[in-house]
Parts: C-alpha cells; structure tokens; sequence
C-alpha cells in the first residue's frame, strides 16, 4: 500500500469540463505520434522501386523517425514548458505537415529521410511531449482514465490510416498519397487549437488581473524568476537520476521496450513459417491493433477505480509479466486458432500497459516534473527501441527459428515486470519509513511559516494523491498566481 | 526472265523484219538491177545466215535465262501429314511425363523452355467393369489427334496410353488430352513457363516524372534468354526498342528481373505494358496497366483538408475569445457588485460620523 503522498499542485485541475476535448485533441495528436511510423511502411514498396532502393534502405525511414520522435523528447520539454502545450503542438502539426509535402517532391532516399524521418519525426516528437503534459494539467482525480483514452488514439490511428493510406496509394500513387497525408497531419493543428491552457481558479477578490493565468515561467514575480527560468532552460535534469523510484521505472521501462516491439515485426513472418497463407498472417496483427484499441480506455477506467489507483505501479508490473507470459507461451501454438489467442492477449497486454505507462510516470514525478521526466526518459527509451528489433533478427538469423525470439521478448519483459514489482515494494517501504519523519518536519515548517502551511493544507484537503513527494521542491517550483502568496486575506 | 527473253525474241523479230524489208525494198529499184541483184542475192543470203545463227542464240540465251533464273522456284507438292521426322527428331532432346489417374480426370502442367520430343503417357487403374480391351485416343486442343485411336489392354490391372509428340514451336503447345473411352481424361496443358507474380493493381504516375515498371520471373522457374517490353495499341502489341527512342525509355534486363524506365511521361503514355519472357519455344507475356495523372488531382484533396483545418482552427480560436469575453464580463459585473458592496458600507459610517459631527 502506498503511503500518502504530499501536496504537489498549487491548483485544483478541472479533472473534466473542458478536459474532455482536450483529451480530444490529445488522442488525435498521440494517434498520429504512434501511428505514422508504422503505417508509412505500406508505401515502401512503391517508393522502393521508383528510387531504386533495396528493402533495408526504406525501413531506416521508419527508425529513423522513431528514433528522432523519441530523442526529440528534452528539446520537446524546454518547448514546453516556456511556452505551454497549445503552441507547441500546432507547431508540430506544422512542421509534420510541411515535411510531408516536401517528401512528396523527394527525389532521393536522402531526401525522404531528412524529411520524413527527421523533420517529421521531431513534430511528432513535440505533439507527443506537449500532448501527455497538457493531460497531467488537466487531470489528476481521473487521469488515468484521460491517459488511456488519449492513449488509444494509436491503435485507433493504425486502423484507419493503414486502409486509408491503400487507397490513397491505389488512388494517387505514393507522390499524392504523401502530399495528403501531409495535409491529414495538419488536423494535428486542431488538436493542439484544442488545447487551451488551463485557467487556474483565483479569489474573486484578489484578481484585478482579468488576463487567463497560464503555467508560464514568465509570468511568474521576479523573486521566484530566477528559478523559473533556470529550470525552463535545463535540457536534462540530472537530479533526476538520485530519484529511486523514477530510476526503478526506467530500467523497467528500458527492459519492457527491448522485447515489446520484436514480436510485431516478426509476427507475420512467424505464422508464415507455421504454414499460415499472407492475408490470415497480417490479419494476426489487425486482431492485436483491434483489441488494443478497446483495451487501452479500459484500464484506464480500471486503474481509475478506488483500490487500483493507489496501487498502480503494481498494476503496471502486472501488466508486464502478463505481457511477456504471452510471448513465453507463443511458441507452443501449433494452429491458427491457437495464433489467434495469442494475438488477442498481446493485444490486451500490450495495451494495459501502454495505457499505463505514462500514468504511472505522471504518479511518480507529479505535474511539475513530468514533462522533464517524459523528456529524460524517451530519449532513453530510444536505445533499445532502435536495438529491440534487430536483435530479434538476429536470433533468428543464427537459430534459424522464430521461436527463440519470442523467448528472448518474453524473458526480458517478465524480468522487467518482476524488477519493478519488487522493486516498487521496497522503494514503497523505505518510504512509509521516511514518512513520520518527514511529518515531523512538516510539523515544524508549520509553527515558522503560517502562510505557507495554510495555504499547504488547503491543497492537501481539496485533492486526493498518490504518491510521496519532497516537500522542498513545492516553493521552488510553484509559479503560481503571484497574487496568492502577496495579499492573503 | 520471261520479259529478257521477250525482249531478245521482239529483237530477233525486228532484225529478221528488217531484213526482209531490205530484201523486199531491194526487188523494186531495176536501175542497177544487174549489180544490185548479184548484191542483193548476197545481202540476203547474209541476212539469213544472221538470223539461223540469232535464232540459235536465242535459244541457248533462252536455255540459259531459264536455268538461272528458275533454280530459285518452289514447287509445293501436298502430300500425306506429316512428313516424317526420323531426321530431325534425331536432333530434339526427349522427355517424359506420366500421370497416374485417380479419379474421372486430372490436368498436369507441364513448362517447356525448349523444343522437345515429349512423350505423354498416362494410366489408368479403370473403373468397375474391367474389360479386357478398350478403346484410347489423344486430343489436342479439344479435336482428336489423327491415327489416334487405339485398343488398350489390360495389363497388370492398368490401362496404359503413350504417345510422342514433337513440340517445336508454339502451334505444338496447347492442352493435350488422353482419353480412355470417353471415361478417363487426362490433360497436359504444355505451356512455356508463366510469371507467377503479376502486379494486378496499376502504377500510378505523373506527367513529367519518370517511372519504373518492372517484372520478375521466380527463382524456381527457369530463366528466360531475353526479355522483351510491348505496349498496347488498341488490339495489338508494339515492341519497345530503346535505340529508336533513347530519350523516353530505358530497358534493364538482369536474368530474371527486367525493367522499363519510362522517362518524362505524358498522358499519352498511359495504358497496358506487357513484358515478354523469351524461351525458344514460346514468349510468356506479363501485363503491368500504367496511369498517369496530372499532379493537379491529388491537390484538390489536399486543399480542401487544409482548408478545412484553417477553418476548424480558427473556429476554436474565435469560440474561446468568445467565451472569455463572457466569463469577463460577468467576473466585471460581480466585482463591480462587490466592490459597490464595500462602498456602500462604507458610506454609512461615514455618514454617521459626518451627522455625528454635525450634531456636535
């Protein structure tokens, strides 16, 4: 059980309202983060043979983009957090839209890379940052049911743009097909137009100000500019690393996306050499993109409920062995029906734990840290998204079977899951220990500062929390309304 | 040569007309008829002598026009189908093929790359009624092949049908059948080796870019000599030759893979490419269909999305003004409330107080 965890905000989130459309307009921007790279593939052939590049050549296009999507993450938080989340996602709306027409004029393979694959990928790189910050601004009661639902905005992407981008290639061929997919990334726009900044409620009587507060560090008062500004301008956090659990989270993480990615590529493949004929093969993965699809707002709702919440980080370890007992057991089905089991619950646990995976950070870090955490730990993720897959490859390349890949993927994921599970126990533990001293202090900050503690305990009352947190970090990081703390009544 | 030979005969008509003329004209001048006469008889004499040598000369020219220029003629004689093949049967590599029948019928492709001497044999186990004898025959293309049709017997519980066909060219590939008594059948479809992986959707291209058709023969098939590029035209077929057009196409042929490159296309085109796979005894054709369109009709889409997303956007935005206008507004009104609240109360004290002072 975890212990009860600090204030952390200086306002209520609306946990509604308005939060609904913006996880709207999340849900389109992340659909179109997670789903470009995977469905560009359907045009690799065409482009393949008009440029003249070998098949290796055209899948560099998609690591690339995936990779500059995910380092792009601590560019993606200074953006963020200077200018606030709407700005930043029509920017990326923009920047993905634009590279996608001038990748309709490519030429060369050069070409397509630098503008689909970095171009693009870093707007993608902004919209997904900008859109998993706004969520955390929005939602605190319910956010693990918003991060689901934005979250599910992937699989649902895959499923339409994968026959939508067939028609258009069958249509326009793979010149026009881009030139309006490039148009159709511009809804990304709309979404980030969405995304108002959250108005953070005031005393009636202290607001003469009729402007809308926003999270800018320069409105901020000038005592606490220097910091605001400090922290604005830090591309990697490095006090970061001295946090226990967000150490225990990426080597999870890290573990989990080495294995999560092989069994996609190699599915179809995998059912071929089972005898399966090519259509029912890609219709495996169909099935996992469908059940994710319903899955990921599921648990969101789920880990929403009372007695999940709490004890979330355990339901995310969960979540990670279910997934890698998948990948285990896949090597003894021996028929289709058998296949398509299997593809039915690794679409289920694949998407409990994508709809997981940023909530638990957000739980961890809270909303002043997370878009510098999601920053640190994308660019991080990076290294073996990009290793996963061919290490697979490689697997079956020397033992010339399938099988010993989804034994690597599923090793790896249930150590990863186990890791976490124990590890979170006893990081829980070590501060349910910390936690009566830390009362103590509490108690004597109090008797010094009557503002502060005031205005402390109306926090702590008006919002339920998750997660231990230092209390020194709060003064520092508070760029609040000025007023409230210059003229308390 | 018949016109040489006329044209000597009309010659040696002329010479021997003229010169009975001459004799004739000389007859009728008396004058020198003494000296003339003796001239004359000579003349004539001469003249003759002139023309029984021309005329042997004609002949032996005639002889001679006709041995060289007739070698050259054919004389088709028709005679029985078909002329023997002993000698060059000799020549043909053979093969065989033989089917076991299960069953009332069953087709067999059979890929042939060269001219071969084939022998199709096919057997059959029979159905209930085993009789001794029974009548087989070979089809080719639905007519029955001549000379045929023979009595089979029943050996070792099996009917068994053989036959050689000579495949030299593609009037001998087809669907080849052997029928036991209009019971059985057994079809050989003798066919040069066909792609298996044809594109049926179509490329799609626009006009001034270039564009790459390709076409690929497996690796289990056996590998064409050359392959050849056809565009439709209409009904017919026109061959590709890059020398006549070096600017516009390019072919790149590799073994089993071959290309066209069709640079700065137009609408014109558009249409259906066949690539041919060239074996000696056939061409196998693949069909690609081309499109090309103006770049014009992806732009339409294009900027009605665009359109569509400026519109949204600033929907959003205006909405929003628009509603904050509101909240400011009424947060205005309630602090003016507020603030006529406060002064009122003020107000009264201060009044009490002036009254109170005015008292004193």
């Amino acid at each position: 059980m975890s212990p009860a965890p600090a204030a952390e905000l200086d306002y209520k989130p609306p946990d509604g309202g308005w939060g609904w459309v913006v996880v709207f307009g999340a849900h389109i921007s992340i659909g179109f983060a997670y789903s470009t790279p995977k469905v560009l593939s359907i045009y690799f052939k065409e482009i393949q043979e008009d440029l003249g590049a070998g098949s290796s050549d055209m899948a560099w296009i998609s690591s690339i983009m995936l990779a500059v999507m995910y380092a792009g993450g601590p560019v993606s938080t200074v953006l963020v957090n200077r200018f606030g989340s709407r700005p930043i996602v029509i920017l990326g709306g923009l920047m993905c839209g634009f590279s996608m027409v001038a990748a309709s004029f490519g030429s060369s393979l050069l070409q397509l890379y630098f503008c689909i694959g970095v171009i693009a990928g870093f707007g993608l790189s902004l919209n997904l940052n900008a859109s998993l910050t706004i969520i955390s601004k929005y939602f605190l009661a319910r956010r693990p049911l918003a991060n689901g639902l934005s979250m599910a905005g992937s699989p649902v992407f895959v499923c339409i743009l994968a026959p939508a981008n067939e028609y258009l290639l069958q249509k326009f061929g793979w010149r026009g097909s881009l030139l309006i997919l490039g148009g159709l990334m511009l809804n990304c726009c709309v979404a980030g137009a969405l995304m108002r900044p959250v108005i953070l409620p005031r005393k009636p009587s202290t607001c003469a100000l009729q402007k809308n507060m926003e999270e800018q560090p320069n409105t901020c008062n000038t005592k606490l500019k220097g910091s605001c500004m400090n922290n604005a301008k830090k591309f990697l956090d490095w006090s970061f690393f001295k946090d226990r659990g967000f150490i225990i989270y990426l080597i999870g993480n890290v573990l989990f996306i080495f294995g999560a990615y092989a069994p996609f590529v190699f599915l179809s493949a995998y059912a071929i050499t089972q005898g399966i004929d090519e259509y029912s093969a890609a219709y495996l993965l169909s099935i996992t993109g469908f059940v994710d699809m319903f899955v990921r707002p599921g648990t969101g709702l789920i880990a929403n409920n009372k007695w999940v919440r709490p004890r979330i980080q355990y339901f995310f370890s969960f979540a990670m062995i279910f997934n890698g007992t998948c990948h285990l057991l896949c090597p003894l089905s021996k028929s289709y029906a058998f296949l398509v089991t299997y593809a039915v619950f690794f679409g289920m646990s694949f998407g409990m734990v994508f709809a997981l995976i940023f909530e638990c950070l957000m739980d961890l870090m809270g909303n002043q840290r997370f878009p510098s955490a999601v920053g640190l730990v994308t660019i991080i993720e990076c290294f073996p998204m990009l290793l996963g897959p061919p290490a697979g490859g490689l697997l079956v390349d020397i033992f010339g079977e399938y099988k010993y890949l989804f034994l690597m993927s599923g090793s790896v994921i249930v150590i990863g899951g186990l890791f976490l599970f124990f590890m979170n126990i006893c990081n829980y533990y070590m501060l349910e220990r910390k936690k009566p001293a830390e009362d103590r202090e509490q108690n004597q900050n109090n008797t010094e500062n009557p503002d502060q503690s005031t205005s402390d305990e109306e926090m702590k009352a008006a919002m339920e929390q998750t997660e231990p947190r230092a209390k020194e970090k709060n003064g520092a990081q508070r760029d609040s309304c000025p007023d409230n703390a210059e003229t308390p009544n | 040569m018949e016109s040489a030979t006329h044209r000597l005969q009309g010659d040696i008509m002329a010479a021997s007309a003229a010169a009975e003329e001459g004799g004739v004209g000389g007859g009728f001048s008396d004058d020198a008829a003494g000296r003339g006469s003796r001239e004359q008889v000579r003349n004539r004499e001469n003249r003759r002598e002139i023309i029984m040598s021309s005329f042997w000369e004609q002949l032996f020219f005639q002889i001679l026009l006709l041995l060289v220029f007739c070698r050259h003629i054919n004389t088709k004689t028709i005679g029985p189908t078909p002329p023997p093949l002993v000698s060059i049967s000799s020549i043909l590599p053979t093969d065989i093929r033989s089917v076991v029948l299960k069953g009332e019928s069953q087709t067999e492709n059979v890929e042939l790359v060269n001219p071969v001497n084939l022998t199709l044999e096919c057997t059959w186990t029979g159905n209930q009624n085993k009789l001794p004898n029974i009548t087989g025959f070979w089809r080719k293309d639905g007519d029955e092949v001549e000379n045929s049709r023979l009595t089979v017997q029943l050996e070792n519980d099996q009917y068994n049908l053989k036959r050689v066909f000579s495949i030299v060219s593609v009037k001998n590939l087809g669907n080849y059948s052997c029928m036991f008594e209009s019971e059985a059948k057994i079809n050989f479809v003798l066919a040069a080796p066909h792609m298996g992986e044809v594109r049926d959707k179509p490329i799609v291209s626009y006009v001034g870019d270039s564009v790459v058709i390709a076409c690929k023969m497996e690796e289990t098939k056996p590998k064409p000599s050359t392959w050849n590029w056809y565009k439709a035209n209409g009904t017919d077929k026109e061959q590709i030759f890059t020398a006549a057009e070096p600017l516009r196409y390019e072919i790149k042929n590799d073994e089993r893979k071959t290309k066209l490159v069709v640079y700065n296309l137009t609408e014109a085109d558009g249409g259906l490419y066949y690539c041919g796979a060239v074996y000696s005894i056939n061409t196998t054709m693949g069909l690609v269909e081309l499109k090309v369109i103006n770049f014009k009709e992806p732009l339409k889409p294009f900027i009605a999305i665009v359109i569509e997303v400026i519109v949204l956007v600033a929907a959003i935005l205006f909405y929003e003004r628009y509603q904050s206008k509101k909240n400011y507004t009424a947060g205005k009104e309630m602090n003016d409330q507020t603030n006529t609240l406060t002064q009122g109360e003020n107000n009264k004290p201060e009044e009490g107080s002036s009254m109170r002072q005015r008292k004193v």
